[in-house]
């Protein structure tokens, strides 16, 4: 319990903000719909529509009939669909893991350091990330050949690959792609990481500091539960993303002559389902299977870690 | 499965009602037809890969009349799908096909003759009978669907045993004529002249060179079933020659159009004594990609399975060539396929890099390659005898199973594992690629 | 103890510098070197400028020119896109931030569940209704779905709603200022740090973008950079070998593939330079506390 004289003056300013907010929620609230509605359209024909269409074609067949769970069916008894699902849920997890650990680690080690090393070595770890797409396998496809690669030496003695073709054997490739997504992806997530401990207040910092507490702990008993909303959006975001790999191994089926399949990941299959076979049904069956992976690690997420809880 | 061919139906019908593709929408039984004896001119749009990129261009330069639009692509080489979801697309929207295709894969013609895919026209009317006569009769076989003529080949691609003279010679080896020959030979090699190789298995048509020639059931229809047997004696036997070879490195599962080969095996110090492959290897392989200097290469027999006859061979490739059912200018294109398989025939550097299909170019093509200086002995006897012995108890059909090989037995090759236990596995594999494709199929 | 951390903390730093960067150093200077030298000198050793251009040339005769018509479709796509979705993603993020209205929430909540929708996913539908439309062959088919930026929206909404002080808005307003021109005098200039940073975003992600485009374009002298790069790994024999080729007639080995990837990349590099300080800034120092 505090002076009374404090609790005098805060009450007023209290109230006073109050009334603001509720002002710009209430009647008096200005009418921002013609702001928001060019961009409806995009929303819906590019967004919603598109959804609702996928989910339909999921459960309809060909000719626009109710086909019940038959798509899925159909698509999960191919003999290439479970390896494929296989390959992605194998490669999402490490490159998740690598993201959780490797990207707040960093994050956290820059945060600690001199402002300006900061800042070049922020920028160096998000160059990479002009590269996404097929230019950054390009990139990795000369990278991971022993004979033109700087680093032979880590491909030799570590991955065990002398020639091109052992650096792309079917055991490695879940963590060949991870390592490419990881490159591009990192350092974006590292500015974002780095941003979000920005928004620690310096007081925090400096009492736990005067308590005692080293770096190590600060990082990880003050900081990273403060971040925890930043990690769960990545984490989130990141899951959706990895389920749908296409550009890595696409490219890597190409420069390998075919030793890589074309329907390594499930999203390759959706498409030569689609655009091979004409069976977009078939194909939306997968993508909603995509869909609902995602969903299912989102819903994980945000009931773990609470993410909605403090929201507007 | 019905969708396809009802959508193909109402996108064939609707094009008849527009009045689109030219003669071709009229009646989907009968194809465009040439107009007889006029000159080509017009529009045409081809699609080749890098290796006929210079055909198209010669035809283009030659032909100022013809405004031709070369698009180059993959080929659909090593099994890719890349011209059926083309394809797909253009039948899709209703536009967008070329007027030619060129493709690597010699089954392509089977599935684009057929639903739902219906792009290649009928040759009947667009190119004279006496022409395709010239053909050799397997080569327009193998064009042959549902008994129209789909395709004209480009070259015939035998299986023959390339020959290191100069290196044979020095190291005192006589050239064998049987694969137990070759495989013993492959044993000495390994002994006294280690990092030397007889042979590879690495491409992605490996499965063609050493088990088609020895008559392995991998691929044979019989009437409308398609038998896949790789149990048979006939692919278990060559797969016991192959893999103590492997083992020994004699036969390395590395792909000769890699960096790798090249740098290993190729070069001016080269390492390749032997080598079963392809009449198409000829100059655009040892020369081109494996800088094999001159006077080092010819050509043999191919291998005869011990006493064994008459001798089979297996074949890889042969680059049909396709005219689009759409077409709005089936003179300019008939022109240019028959241009390009039966006129173009350059001299030296330049030379068409396969033996042609087409039977009185192959005789000029031939005599090139006999005075080519740059193979130490005349290859062409070998080449000539090997065009009629493929094997014939192998079937093209709709699926590509060259990435069935690579996936399913390349990959573990590399990995150490032994071809006699990858027969089950590939067996497997291209069951469940023929039956994805709508094949009844027969495991033994 | 403190010395031995510090060194520890460099170390690892370094290391993953030089992990994200020598990839890049490789790609800048592997043009400069021949095919032959890409493999027998060191790896970071600079080769002449000439090869540079004896790279590009071979490079820009494949396909009669088409790499700069692949550039210059990616600039075409990326600009006109993003130039549709600043103007309806700003004024959007604007008006579910400051303002209200039936439907607020839902219009939040659509664009939230769109943006975890795998995009791929949405990719199949988007072909359907393109070619319902006939714009299956037209390069609208690649910059009208491109113009839907949930991701810049919610960006927008976020930096109005918590960056911008009510007070500055009602002021405005009891000025006299109708919404529009609020937004045109105040929330427009205000906003010049989240639009440079939807720009950026919006511009990396369509330049970038590799399977809408792979999937609905099926003329080549469409394609956008990042597709035309694997048509030209697949045409070429250095990865593909062509039945009889032996790469002479089209030229394209690794040094020329590698060049091909380093222009492909100039045009997103330079907007990354000009966005560094309103990304590394912007992005969540407007959710900084008052």
């Amino acid at each position: 319990m505090r002076s009374s004289e404090s609790d005098e003056v805060s009450a007023p300013a209290a109230t006073a903000a109050g009334a603001r907010a509720v002002q710009v929620r209430g009647r008096r609230a200005p009418r921002t719909f013609p702001f928001v509605l060019p961009y409806l359209p995009f929303l819906f024909l590019f967004g919603i529509f598109p959804m609702i269409y996928a989910a339909t074609l999921a459960f309809t067949n060909d000719t626009g009939a109710w086909a019940g769970f038959g798509n899925f069916e159909r698509t999960f008894t191919d003999y290439r669909f479970v390896p494929a699902l296989l390959h992605i849920l194998l490669y999402t997890g490490v490159w998740l893991s690598l993201l959780l650990v490797l990207v707040v680690g960093l994050a956290l080690l820059l945060h600690g350091r001199a402002n300006r090393v900061s800042t070049t070595y922020r920028f160096l770890f998000y160059l990479p990330g002009a590269l996404a797409g097929a230019a950054s396998v390009l990139v990795w496809l000369f990278m991971l050949d022993p004979s033109v690669s700087p680093g032979s030496f880590l491909l030799r003695n570590v991955l065990g690959s002398h020639l091109f073709v052992e650096s792309i054997a079917p055991g490695k490739l879940p963590f060949i792609f991870a390592m490419i997504a990881f490159w591009t992806g990192a350092g974006g997530w590292i500015v974002v990481m780095y941003g979000a401990l920005n928004t620690i207040p310096h007081d925090l910092e400096e009492a736990a500091r005067i308590d005692g507490a080293g770096p190590v702990t600060i990082a990880l008993r003050l900081k990273l539960p403060l971040i925890r909303k930043w990690v769960a959006y990545m984490a989130i975001l990141s899951f959706a993303t990895g389920t749908q790999l296409f550009v890595e191994p696409q490219l890597v089926n190409q420069a390998s002559l075919g030793l890589v399949p074309d329907t390594w990941s499930s999203n390759q299959l959706a498409y030569q389902m689609a655009f091979r076979y004409g069976d977009f049904n078939a194909a939306a069956a997968i993508a909603v299977d995509l869909l609902a992976i995602g969903l299912f690690a989102a819903v994980l997420v945000v009931t773990r870690t609470g993410l909605f809880r403090a929201e507007d | 499965m019905m969708q396809r061919s009802l959508l193909s139906a109402v996108v064939v019908s609707m094009l008849a009602l527009a009045g689109c593709g030219g003669d071709s929408a009229d009646d989907s039984a009968k194809g465009p037809t040439a107009s007889p004896g006029a000159s080509a001119s017009g529009k045409l749009t081809v699609w080749v890969d890098a290796a006929r990129l210079p055909v198209a261009q010669a035809y283009a330069k030659e032909h100022a009349n013809v405004k031709t639009d070369i698009v180059t692509f993959d080929g659909d080489g090593n099994g890719a799908t890349t011209l059926q979801t083309k394809i797909q697309l253009w039948n899709r929207t209703g536009k967008g096909w070329p007027d030619v295709v060129f493709s690597e894969q010699v089954n392509d013609p089977v599935w684009m003759a057929r639903k739902p895919f219906e792009f290649a026209a009928p040759l009947e009317d667009l190119i004279p009978k006496n022409l395709v006569s010239d053909w050799p009769e397997a080569s327009t076989a193998q064009c042959t669907v549902d008994g129209k003529l789909y395709c004209v080949q480009d070259n015939v691609a035998p299986v023959v045993l390339w020959v290191n003279k100069k290196l044979m010679d020095q190291f005192g080896y006589a050239v064998p004529t049987t694969w137990q020959e070759w495989a013993s030979l492959a044993q000495k090699v390994a002994k006294e002249h280690p990092g030397y190789i007889v042979g590879n298995v690495g491409d992605s048509y490996g499965h063609w060179i050493y088990f088609w020639g020895n008559q392995c059931p991998l691929e044979q229809l019989k009437d409308d079933r398609l038998l896949i047997n790789s149990a048979d004696e006939h692919c278990t036997r060559v797969a016991s020659m192959l893999d103590p070879l492997i083992k020994n490195g004699t036969v390395p599962p590395l792909s000769v159009f890699t960096p790798d080969f090249a740098k290993k095996y190729g070069g001016a110090n080269d390492k390749v004594l032997l080598m079963p492959g392809p009449s198409w290897y000829a100059q655009a392989l040892f020369d081109q990609t494996l800088h094999i200097p001159a006077g080092q290469i010819t050509a043999a027999p191919p291998l005869q399975w011990e006493n064994e006859s008459p001798t089979t061979t297996g074949q890889v490739g042969g680059g049909p060539w396709i005219i689009s059912k759409h077409t709005a200018n089936p003179t300019a294109a008939a022109d240019f396929v028959v241009w390009a398989t039966t006129v173009f025939n350059p001299s030296g550097a330049d030379a068409r890099p396969g033996l042609p299909a087409y039977a009185p170019l192959a005789a000029k093509w031939l005599q090139m390659q006999a005075e080519n200086p740059y193979f130490a002995a005349d290859p062409t006897p070998a080449l000539k005898t090997s065009t009629s012995q493929i094997w014939q108890g192998w079937h093209l059909v709709t699926y590509p199973d060259q990435p069935v090989w690579s996936n399913t037995v390349v990959t573990q090759l590399v990995a150490g594992k032994d071809l006699s236990s990858l027969l089950k596995p590939l067996g497997d594999a291209l069951a469940q690629a023929a039956q994805a494709a709508g094949y009844a199929v027969i495991r033994e | 103890m403190r010395h031995t951390a510090r060194g520890f903390r460099s170390l690892i730093l370094a290391a993953f510098a030089l992990f994200f960067v020598a990839p890049l150093l490789w790609l800048i200077v592997a043009p400069t070197k021949s095919d032959e030298e890409l493999v027998t000198r060191g790896t970071f050793a600079f080769g002449s400028l000439h090869q540079v251009g004896e790279a590009w040339a071979h490079l820009d005769a494949f396909s009669d020119h088409i790499y700069r018509a692949w550039i210059a479709n990616s600039l075409l796509y990326a600009l006109s896109a993003t130039a549709i979705v600043l103007a309806t993603a700003i004024p959007a993020g604007y008006g579910l931030a400051l303002g209200n209205f039936p439907g607020r929430r839902i219009v939040l909540t659509l664009t939230l569940v769109v943006m975890i929708m795998p995009a791929a996913a949405l990719v199949l539908p988007i072909f359907l209704e393109l070619n319902a439309a006939h714009l299956i062959g037209s390069r609208l088919s690649v910059i009208l779905p491109f113009s839907f930026f949930p991701f810049g929206v919610y960006l927008a909404y976020i930096y109005y709603a918590t960056a911008i002080p009510h007070d500055l808005l009602d002021a405005a307003r009891v000025d006299g200022c109708g919404e529009w021109a609020t937004f045109r005098h105040i929330g427009l200039p205000l906003g010049k740090p989240v639009v440079a940073l939807v720009f950026f975003f919006s511009f990396v992600a369509d330049w970038n973008n590799f399977f809408l485009p792979y999937a609905v374009l099926g003329d080549s002298k469409q394609y956008p950079i990042q597709v035309g790069l694997s048509n030209l790994l697949s045409s070429t024999p250095s990865f593909n070998p062509a039945v009889g080729g032996g790469g002479q007639q089209v030229n394209i080995f690794r040094p020329e593939l590698a060049l091909a990837t380093l222009l492909a990349v100039v045009p997103v590099a330079i907007v990354f330079m000009l966005s560094q300080r309103a990304l590394v800034r912007g992005l969540i120092g407007g959710g900084v506390k008052e």
